[in-house]
Order: structure tokens, then sequence, then C-alpha cells
């Protein structure tokens, strides 16, 4: 009787140490539900594959494992994969595509000021970021590809996930932490963009789905036709705590103006980082 | 002096070229142009492995290099109207067929004028589908869009009306009217879709080419749906409610052409009491299909969701206009030829990762009855159920099936009909490990004795023996087991037990080194015919796959790998009278490909060889040898 107990507590006590740990996030930030439309004005796309907090972020973290970061961004609906991403060798998802901006140094001018090509953005001088993560339903090689093709200006600052995967409402990405330039430091900023995936791009648009001035199946409407908008349908504003304030921010941060003589060349929106 | 040369100034200037721009703010146009090569060690031609079941099949084949066009254009008339146009080429043509016309000038003969072979080598330029869109807000609450013309049908789910096939996408057409109140909390959609002469309803149709009816008559033939979500932050309760319809004219009536009364008297000449000429037909219904499902999706934690889905599916069937295509077609049919009225029940629940150690968990109870059939449900691409079940393509809740029109390296669906049971997963990720495993345990609401299946179930004349979707064939000429639409049997009584592992890991070698693993095991059982245990099938499968994938530099990631299975069947078939074999079957399988992305290339090459040897012990034995390779390569633009 004795040595049967003794023998599942070792068990049990063996199982338990194999275990993983659980240890608190490198980063945690929440934001706001339903805020999923940009500057206060996108729409989804008509098509019912884009359901309701699809694109709505609410919470970012960040954890170490191992010689790894493990990145978790959360949106409000459980997230699908209409479009069967594994015949295309993609990663269990469709409609998603995360971008994670990292700020690692918080200089003027130090690092890209620019957006990824099709995001319409840039970022403010003492924002500019050093790396940028990228959740994406696309398979690696496919966004080597890409990045490769539309954004090699940017290349060496991007980071494409060794493993990219679903769990529920969050989407995951394991990172080398020497990808990143190491493990998160204090006095980092961050900033986390929702845009959607699309499979078939404009030429010049690494895997963005367009928001244009009225939805469409597959486009967003509430934007403009041409590239003055941000093609950010969600993002994170400090202080990144989910407060209702932050929602009336991400709006402002994403107010566009475009430039009727000339579209293409008006300035685009600066989004600021978070620096928890 | 000055205004002349003003003028000449003037008139220079205006003749020199100006840059203009057409006017495709309102246009969005879309390109592809999908090439594919299939070959392999035998004397087929054509360029896809599993055409038309339905004969006469001209395009499949298994050697052959062939290439599509498509061109979307989407257009904009104003700000809540939009319009969309896609023509595509037919598939079918391979580059050797040069100047093919797509006539038949000298009947079904090869002969070699180039005008032999119909369109379908023709590669002729089809419109494909089109749809015209209106948002109509009604207040700044609720809005309204209205798609008349093409639609995948993907607003509802695969048990009622189901998304349609990719390579069908656009052929559904409609009138789809889709509405959101508020935030999104609140939505519905009602539509009225066209059915498709061909494959929804008894004969695989809507009438043609049913013995029964003299003039077949389509063009009224309508599927309708209505839908509607609440969404709370929660969770999302969605009902949907379906209904197909296929009609036929009353014979009976006098003004119907070919009617059986056309002068209002018997056959001794005497009166018809209420029969009268009023120039308007009557019609009846052949089949009706009503299915109506209550989905509840419960998100309350970020890390815990729960899902029910409860569904009855009713059929009608008139069996004076339908003729009996279990009787005369040999058992094959999509629908039981009665009534039928049944249930289907879902459960599932859902913890990810809720100890934030990488551990998820995924339970399911299923239950679908016998006569529970969806006739305009999901054909493939689509899955209902958790497990990885017999087959690898998914679980599909209806007999109409579509494993057909696609290639050897695409996965099978299988009926759940009938299907009663349990799974339960485990999935453990953690840094670039993934590793899931499965047991499902299945019995089957279809088990009976003496069931007919002369007159009323379909057992699509092949119900025993593990399917072999490697070596199909349709008409069971090389024994390839069991049809994944046979659910029915004469005497079943049947239990399946699924265990699955799967595992990846992603190395940090060169652009990631991946290395994934598969072993599956089924436990069958059915004891059949209760009169004796001579028949008592058991099969014991057995499957193991490893397969690695490399990327090798940007763009470019080749795989290799390969895949052992070992079949034990006990009494794989036979029949009582003859009795029953045990037969043994292994099959190796060495595959190797590679993907290329390029500047907007997509490259894709895949190749396998594989061996099959099939001991058989109440007949020859059979072995197969087989290389096959498939490449495609494609370019949006």
């Amino acid at each position: 009787m004795y040595a049967r107990l003794a023998c599942w507590t070792l068990l049990a006590a063996l199982v338990s140490a194999s275990l993983p740990t659980v240890a608190d996030p490198l980063v945690s930030l929440k934001d706001p539900t339903r805020d999923d439309d940009g500057p206060g004005v996108f729409k989804y796309p008509t098509d019912p594959v884009y359901k309701p907090g699809t694109f709505d972020i609410t919470a970012f973290e960040v954890h170490r494992k191992g010689a790894n970061l493990v990145f978790k961004v959360t949106v409000r609906s459980r997230i699908t994969d209409p479009w069967d991403s594994r015949s295309w060798d993609g990663n269990g998802f469709s409609l998603q595509f995360a971008q994670i901006y990292v700020d690692q140094d918080h200089k003027d001018g130090s690092g890209f000021c620019e957006g990824l090509p099709g995001l319409n953005v840039k970022f403010k001088k003492e924002s500019c970021w050093e790396k940028v993560v990228l959740i994406s339903p696309q398979g690696r090689s496919r966004l080597k590809s890409e990045v490769r093709q539309k954004a090699a200006a940017l290349e060496k600052g991007v980071v494409i996930p060794k493993v990219t995967r679903v769990k529920g409402k969050t989407l995951e990405a394991v990172v080398k932490a020497r990808d990143l330039g190491g493990v998160p430091k204090k006095g980092w900023g961050w900033l986390v963009v929702m845009q959607s995936n699309e499979g078939y791009p404009d030429r010049n648009d690494l895997l963005t789905r367009k928001v244009n001035e009225y939805a469409g199946k597959h486009r967003f409407g509430g934007g403009s036709d041409w590239n003055c908008d941000p093609q950010v349908l969600d993002m994170v504003v400090a202080p990144g705590k989910g407060l209702d304030g932050e929602k009336e921010a991400q709006h402002k941060a994403l107010a566009f103006t475009c430039n009727e003589a000339d579209p293409d060349g008006s300035p685009l929106v600066e989004l600021p980082m978070v620096y928890p | 002096m000055r205004r002349l040369l003003a003028l000449l100034l003037g008139l220079s200037v205006a003749g020199l070229p100006v840059v203009v721009s057409a006017d495709i703010a309102n246009f969005d146009l879309a390109g592809r142009l999908y090439t594919k090569w299939l070959y392999r060690n035998n004397d087929s031609q054509g360029v896809l492995t599993y055409g038309n079941p339905f004969w006469p099949d001209d395009i499949a084949g298994d050697n052959g290099v062939g290439t599509e066009f498509e061109l979307k254009i989407f257009g904009r008339a104003s700000r809540y109207v939009e319009g969309y146009a896609r023509i595509q080429s037919r598939f079918g043509e391979m580059w050797q067929d040069w100047w093919e016309s797509g006539e038949r000038k000298y009947g079904g003969d090869v002969n070699t004028s180039g005008d032999s072979l119909g369109l379908n080598r023709a590669s002729y330029i089809k419109l494909r589908g089109t749809w015209v869109r209106a948002v109509i807000p009604f207040a700044s609450w609720w809005s309204n869009t209205v798609t008349i013309g093409s639609s995948d049908l993907g607003m509802f789910n695969p048990w009622t009306i189901g998304k349609v096939r990719y390579i069908d996408r656009d052929n559904g057409k409609g009138i789809f009217i889709g509405g959101i109140f508020g935030d999104g909390i609140v939505s519905y959609d009602l539509a009225m879709v066209a059915l498709p002469k061909l494959y929804v309803g008894p004969w695989w149709s809507t009438g043609i080419g049913d013995p029964s009816l003299t003039r077949p008559f389509y063009s009224q033939d309508w599927a309708y749906g209505a839908k509607i979500t609440v969404a709370p932050d929660w969770g999302t309760f969605t009902a949907i409610s379906t209904l197909t319809n296929d009609v036929e004219i009353d014979m009976t009536d006098p003004d119907a052409v070919g009617s059986l009364y056309i002068t209002c008297q018997d056959d001794l000449g005497n009166p018809i009491q209420g029969c009268e000429k009023d120039h308007a037909v009557d019609y009846f219904s052949r089949y009706m299909n009503s299915v109506t499902t209550l989905e509840m999706q419960l998100d309350p934690l970020d890390w815990f969701s729960a899902n029910a889905l409860y569904g009855v599916a009713v059929g009608r069937l008139d069996k004076q206009i339908t003729a009996n295509g279990v009787a005369q077609n040999q058992g094959v049919s999509p629908v039981a030829y009665k009534d039928t009225t049944d249930l289907a029940i879902r459960h599932r629940i859902e913890l990810a990762d809720p100890l934030d150690i990488g551990l998820s968990f995924q339970f399911e109870y299923f239950y679908i009855g016998e006569d529970w059939n969806s006739i305009f449900a999901s054909r493939r691409e689509s899955d209902v159920l958790l497990t990885d079940g017999l087959v690898e393509g998914g679980q599909l809740p209806t007999l109409n099936l579509a494993n057909e029109f696609i290639d050897f390296d695409e996965d099978f669906v299988e009926s759940c009909i009938g299907w009663h049971g349990n799974t339960a997963k485990a999935l453990f990720a953690w840094e670039a490990l993934d590793l899931d495993v499965e047991g499902t345990y299945i019995q089957y609401n279809t088990n009976a004795q003496n069931r007919d299946v002369d007159e009323t179930y379909p057992d699509f004349l092949h119900s025993e023996g593990y399917t072999d979707t490697d070596l199909y064939d349709y008409a069971n000429t090389t024994d390839r087991g069991r049809d994944p639409r046979s659910v029915y049997r004469r005497n079943q009584d049947r239990e399946t037990v699924v265990a699955v592992v799967n595992i990846r890991y992603v190395f940090d070698v060169l652009e990631g080194l991946e290395l994934a693993g598969k072993g599956k095991f089924i436990w069958d059982r059915d004891y059949r015919s209760h009169t004796s245990v001579e028949d008592d099938y058991t099969g014991q499968i057995w499957k193991a796959r490893l397969k690695m994938g490399l990327g090798i530099i940007d763009g470019l990631k080749v795989e290799v790998g390969g895949q052992f299975d070992w079949w034990d069947e006990e009494n794989r078939k036979g029949t009582l009278e003859q009795g029953y074999g045990d037969d043994r079957t292994w099959k190796a399988k060495a595959f190797w490909g590679l993907t290329y992305n390029y500047e907007g290339l997509k490259f894709r090459y895949y190749m396998e060889y594989l061996h099959k040897d099939q001991a058989r012990e109440r007949d020859v034995d059979q072995l197969w040898s087989v290389f096959r390779s498939k490449a495609s390569l494609e370019v949006n633009w």
C-alpha cells in the first residue's frame, strides 16, 4: 500500500518536474476590444469568412523559452482557417497578418523609420525600429521570397519565426532570441499592428489585403483607393492596458488625410511605440 | 506676330503626346496562369488523375501537361454598387493537342484533323462567374448587402448548404442578402440558390437522367437558406435553416406538354373529373431536403471554448416521379430511397494551453443519425469532426461526397453518416516542437441486420475492406476497398478505434529543417451477420510516415520522406455463401519534392514511388509498382 503510494508520488513528482515551468511574460500588453476599425472608420469585407473580431487584438505577450522567444498575439474571436492554409504550406490560419515592430534603442532616427510595404505607415523619429517580427499564415519560404522581392532595403530587420501556430484565439510565433538581437530589455519599444493576409497582393505590397474607400467582398472599406491610408485594422497603443482611452488614441494615431492632387504622395501617418 | 507665335506654341503643345492614363480607379483586374504537369509509368493520357466518374470522362489521365488562364474583373459603379466577372479557360487541353479546335467533326473517332476531341480539349474561354453587389445602409446601425449572381455559398455551414469546392466557387448562383446590426453582434443571411441540375438530388440530378421522368424540369429548382447569428464577446450563436426543393411537372395536368390527359379523358373516353385546361401547369416536388442546425460557440475565456451543434435533416422523396437509384443503379445513389428524418449532435470542448505550459486538450462527442443526409452539404474541402478519421481528408455528413476532379496527391473525404463516438486529443506545443495524440472510438448508428440495401439504402456496391485512396478506381476493378460513401451494409455490427500521433520539430539548419512524423493505427471490427462467425471482419491498419523539409535558400524548400502501411484484414471480403478470405496488404512509399517562390512565381514539384503488395487468400495476389509525379507553375498578377 505504502509502496504503491510512494511510487505514485515519485511518478507525479517526476512528471511535474519534467513539465515546463510557467514564467511571467517579458512583455505583456492589452488592447481594448471592438477597436478593429483602424482610424475609427474601417469596415470589414462583406464575405462571411471575415467574422467580427477576427482582427481585433486583445493582448500581446512575449515569453522566453530557452534560447527562443515566443510571441503571442490574441484576438477577440477564435482563429479559423477558412482557406485551408496547410494545403499551401501555411501555418494553420488564413486571415490575420500581425506585425510586431521593435525599437531597441529609442534614439532619434535610429533604425528603420518606414513600415513594411503595403502598410502605408511611418514611425516617429524617436520610435524607428530595428526589428519586425512577422506572424503570417504564409509559410516561411513564401514569406522570405516576398520580403526579398518587396522589402529588400528592410530585410535586415525582418524576423521570420521558425514556427508559427494557432492556439484558440492566439497566434503564437517562436523566434530565435538571437534573431531579435537578444532577449527583450527594459526600455524597448513595441508596436503590434494587425492587417489581413492577402495571398495575391498588389505588386508592391507585402501580402497586404487592401483597405479601399468602400468595402468589397475581400476588401476592407472606409479608407482610400490610393495609398494614403494606413492598412492597419488594429494596433496596440500606450499605455497598453486595454483602457477605453486607448481606442481614441488609436483612432487619432491612424487618422489619415489624402492630398487630392497627389493622393499617393500624401504624408503617411506616423505611428507611436509603446514603451512598457 | 506675337499672336502668331502664341498660336504656333499653342498648336505645338496641343500636338505633343500627353500622358493619358485609362480610368482604372474603378477597376481591379487580377490575372492568373497555371500550368500542371502530370506523369506516371502507365499509358493513360490526360492532366487529371481522377476525372468524372460519370461517363464519358475525356480529360482524366496520368500523363500530360496543360495550362489554364483566368482573369478576374472587379468594378465599382458607385460607392454602394460593385460588379465582378471571371473568365477562365477550360482546363484539359494538353500542350500536345496543338491546334485542337474543339469540334468533333468526324464523330467520336480519333483522327488527325485537329477537329476531334471536343471542347474539353480546346481551352475555350468561358464566363465562369459574375455578381453584382449592392450595399444598402438602412441606418448607421443597420446595413444590408445584396448579392445577385455567383457565390461560393460560404455563409452557411458544411452541414446545411456547404461552401462549394474551390474549383466550383463561382458556379453557384442566386440572390443573397446579408445584414448586420450594430457592431456585428447580430447578423443574418438570406439566400435563394439555383440548384445545380447535376448532383443535388436522387440520381445526382434534379431530374435529368432519372428513368421515371420523360421531361425533366429543372429551371425552377431552388435551395433556400436563412441564417441568424448573435455574437457577443463571449460566444457566437448561429441558427441555420435550409430547404432544397426539386420540382417537376405534373404530367397529369392537361396543359403540360406530353400530358397523360391532354384531352381530359381517360382511356375509355370518359371525362376526368377536375381535369380542365387553364393554360397553367402545376408542379410537384420530386425531392426535398431540409436541414436545420443550431450552433453555440462559447468563448468565456481565452483558453477555454465550448461548441455545441444540434441538427435535424429531413428528406422527402416522391416515388412516383423518382426512380429507385438503389435498385436500378447498383446501390449507387446519394439518397436513401425513402422519406427520412434524423438528428445530428456534436459537442466539442477545447482547453487551449490552460496552464501555459504548452499543453492543450480537445474533446468531442458526435452523433449523426443513420437517416441523416444533407444533399447540399459540403462535398469536400471541409471537415465537421475533430478526428483524423479513416481517410485523411475529412468527414462530411452527406452521401453526396466529391472525390473526383482531384489528383493523386489530394486527400479523399469520407461520409460520417451514422457515426457515434468520442474523440480526445492532447496537443503539446513547446518552442519548436509540436506533438499531438488522438484517440477516437466510433460506434455506428448504421449497425443493423438484414438492412434493405436492395431497394432502400445505397451501399455503393463496395462496402468491404480498408479504402486505398492511393490507388483508387471508381469501378473498383483493382479491389481498392470500401467506397468512402458506403455507410450502409446489409449486415453490420461494427466498431472502430482510431489512434493517431503527429510530431513535428523545426531545427535551426539553413532556412529551417522541419522533421515531421505521423503514426496511425485503426482497429476496425465488424461482426457483420449475427447468424455466423465466418464473416466476422477485423482490420488492423498501421501507417507510419516520416517527412523532412529543408529551406535551402530564400523561397526554395525541398522535402523528402517515406510512408509504410501494413493492413492486416481478417475476412476482408466475400459472401457467406462463398466464404471470406484473410488479406494482407503492405505498401511502401518514398517521395520527394520542392517548392520555389521567385518574384511572384510559384513552382511546386512532387514525385513518389509507390509499392503495394496485396496478398489475397481467395484471389490472385496483386502487385503495384508506380512512379508518378506532379508539377505546377503558377503566376498571379
